[in-house]
């Protein structure tokens, strides 16, 4: 046992973040999505585990036959927003369920991903072609992955204070009420959902780029990394910064929230645990990281005060 | 006390962002252990042993054990992407073969498993790197993939692998990548695949094609044998699975509407034989398989190929290049050293299939 601690090195561990960090920014593009349909909307969006994979597609395909890098990505980010409006189209016009929709339309997008694809797998290799990042080169990955990162949240920030971008944000609040006002909720149900699966193909079509290939698998469980990447960092925001921060500081924890899952990932890895375990360890460390603030809170309310120093004699 | 936890995290990611600007430069002496399959506890060989610096980069190490290479322990990652028979006897044939070449205690095994997800594929190579492996094993396309982009300097060695021009998009393949990438390939010769089914079947008219749309190696697999047998007036038609939700109902059109069924090395199909089976045999549509275990499974016959053998001398290779210091681009892609025409007994006595005295029945075990 003590072996087994002697043995882990933490310079190790150290030297892995620079990866985890940059997988990190990527998928928190991903899970910026994610909060955009689940905490604005409060739409249960599953479409993104498709979109994540069209993007990867996309931009996979495009770089292949000579496009340069930045105009792929921006073909993959149409082709999320198209695919978003599907699954809005499909719940607004035919009145299908809304995780019902996606779920719709992923499955669609696994066809469709084939397609573009032609087969699979497709690899895109660094050597080969101009990326924009790689794991090659971690230090400027996470160079780009943080440019991308920031402009998308100053983009948001800039947008979720426009009249549309509040009307967006009412819709998801209170949909009767927006109604009432007169806000086509349809009409802004179809501009998020558009947007934030815009947004999950651009980090397909980022991790893509990273690890070198396209899979039509990629996009299994990308939806699960959304939303813990999302709530860890809607726990973390509340935990740290108890008064209301604005917006941008939302957006910014949630891409934080996105590094630390990848993080706790590495963690896992560098503890060297059995290999079949890994997803189990991820989850209980993650549960544990979401649960201690609660358990916090809950121990420091007023309540549980009360009956720890009172008790029957003050009652 | 918020301040201090965000001043931590800052310092934190610092230190991070100069970890990986310091780069490959910084050493770290890590003590040798055993791979986290096995129990720990049973380690000999904690001796705390220099690690090996990855061969090209310029960093040197005070306690480097460039005396002799004797003294060396290697640290070789290998990353699998899912658990199944056939991938595992890979692993198991590089781990002897390594281990019987460079001896027990020489050789450090850091064994990593993406869980079928080839995102985890991008994060366990990542590691490696950052652990400054002597070696990587990637066993199965995305792994070798996400290792090729992750690294241009450490030895990669592929297994599991049926084509590597397709995995890495090389034109022009003529047996070595020009990289630091070679390995081994589970390709069985179609040609002979083909051959044995007419053999087998010579009433046959349509064959139908079977393997899991997901799976790129099935692909190639499956271009190539359908060329072959059309070639030989066949009739072949392909029926894709997403995965192991939809098989039952693919195979039952398959069965259907073809005479015999033909299934390439693919790792969907052969984690569902038992349904494969439960549709076929009663339909009375005889499978060529592309390994052992699916034909043990659900299939007639196959021209098998050993994965253990593979693994084993994808070993011999990363021996070649570990201690020979041979040039690994220019070592040409390895296939199986021998391929054995088997068959199922069960299904062919079930079926009423007379095989010819020159195939081994599988063994049942």
């Amino acid at each position: 046992m003590i072996q087994y601690f002697a043995s882990l090195n933490f310079m190790t561990l150290i030297k892995v973040l620079p990866g985890d960090i940059a997988q990190g920014l990527i998928w928190g593009i991903l899970a910026l999505g994610v909060f955009i349909t689940y905490k604005i909307l409060d739409f249960a969006d599953l479409t993104v585990d498709g979109s994540f994979a069209t993007g990867g597609a996309v931009t996979v395909m495009l770089v292949l036959s000579g496009v340069p890098t930045p105009i792929a990505l921006l073909a993959a980010v149409l082709a999320g927003c198209l695919a978003g409006l599907v699954t809005a189209l499909l719940h607004t016009m035919l009145g299908i369920p809304g995780i019902l929709a996606s779920i719709l339309t992923q499955i669609a997008l696994f066809s469709i991903n084939l397609n573009i694809m032609g087969k699979a797998n497709q690899a895109v290799s660094v050597d080969q072609y101009r990326l924009v990042l790689s794991s090659r080169f971690n230090a400027q990955a996470i160079l780009s992955g943080a440019i991308f990162v920031v402009l998308i949240i100053a983009a948001l920030y800039w947008y979720f204070g426009t009249e549309q971008g509040c009307a967006i944000r009412a819709t998801g609040c209170t949909p009767s009420m927006a109604k009432a006002q007169g806000i086509n909720i349809n009409t802004m149900k179809i501009l998020a959902l558009s947007l934030s699966n815009g947004l999950v193909a651009l980090s397909g079509g980022l991790t893509a780029q990273y690890q070198g290939f396209s899979d039509i698998n990629m996009g299994r469980g990308a939806i699960v990394i959304g939303l813990a990447a999302v709530i860890i960092g809607d726990v973390l925001f509340t935990a740290l910064l108890k008064k209301r921060q604005n917006f941008a500081v939302r957006l910014g924890f949630v891409v934080i929230g996105s590094i630390l899952y990848y993080i706790v990932i590495g963690i896992v890895l560098w503890l060297k645990m059995p290999t079949n375990d890994m997803k189990l360890f991820t989850a209980i460390i993650v549960a544990i990281f979401l649960a201690v603030p609660y358990l916090k809170e809950r121990s420091r309310s007023s309540f549980s005060r009360a009956g720890r120093n009172g008790g029957t004699q003050n009652a | 006390m918020k301040k201090t936890v965000c001043v931590l995290l800052a310092l934190a990611l610092m230190i991070a962002m100069t970890a990986c600007v310091g780069g490959t430069s910084a050493n770290t002496s890590s003590p040798s252990m055993t791979s986290a399959a096995a129990s720990s506890e049973t380690a000999s060989s904690s001796s705390a042993a220099a690690s090996a610096s990855s061969s090209g980069t310029a960093s040197s190490s005070a306690a480097s054990s460039s005396a002799s290479a004797s003294d060396k322990v290697y640290h070789i990652g290998i990353c699998q992407l899912v658990q199944h028979v056939a991938l595992d006897a890979a692993t198991k044939g590089f781990k002897e073969a390594l281990i019987a070449k460079l001896g027990e205690d020489k050789v450090v095994f850091d064994e990593q498993n993406a869980q079928g997800d080839s995102a985890t594929c991008a994060t366990i190579c990542n590691q490696f790197v950052a652990d400054n492996d002597d070696l990587i094993l990637a066993n199965a396309t995305p792994a070798l993939q996400a290792a090729a982009s992750a690294t241009s300097t450490i030895p990669i060695i592929g297994t599991s692998i049926t084509d590597y021009a397709t995995a890495l998009n090389l034109k022009d393949f003529s047996g070595t990548t020009g990289t630091n990438i070679s390995g081994t390939s589970d390709l069985a010769p179609l040609n002979d695949q083909a051959s044995m089914l007419e053999e087998l079947f010579p009433d046959a008219k349509t064959v139908g094609i079977l393997f899991c749309s997901a799976e790129p190696n099935s692909y190639y697999q499956a271009s190539v044998i359908e060329g072959i047998l059309e070639g030989d007036g066949l009739s072949c038609s392909e029926y894709t699975f997403t995965d192991s939700n939809d098989v039952s109902s693919v195979t039952t059109t398959a069965c259907a509407e073809s005479d015999v069924l033909y299934i390439p090395t693919d790792n969907t199909a052969a984690s569902n034989t038992e349904v494969i089976k439960n549709i076929a045999v009663p339909a009375g549509i005889p499978i060529i398989c592309g390994e052992e275990g699916i034909c043990s499974g659900c299939g007639v016959a196959t021209l098998s190929i050993n994965y253990y053998d593979i693994g084993y001398a994808a070993g011999e290779m990363a021996y070649d290049v570990l201690v020979n210091g041979t040039d690994i681009s220019t070592m040409a892609i390895q296939f199986a050293p021998k391929v054995t025409k088997e068959y199922n007994a069960d299904i062919c006595k079930t079926l009423n299939i007379t095989v010819p005295s020159d195939y081994t029945a599988i063994a049942a075990n």
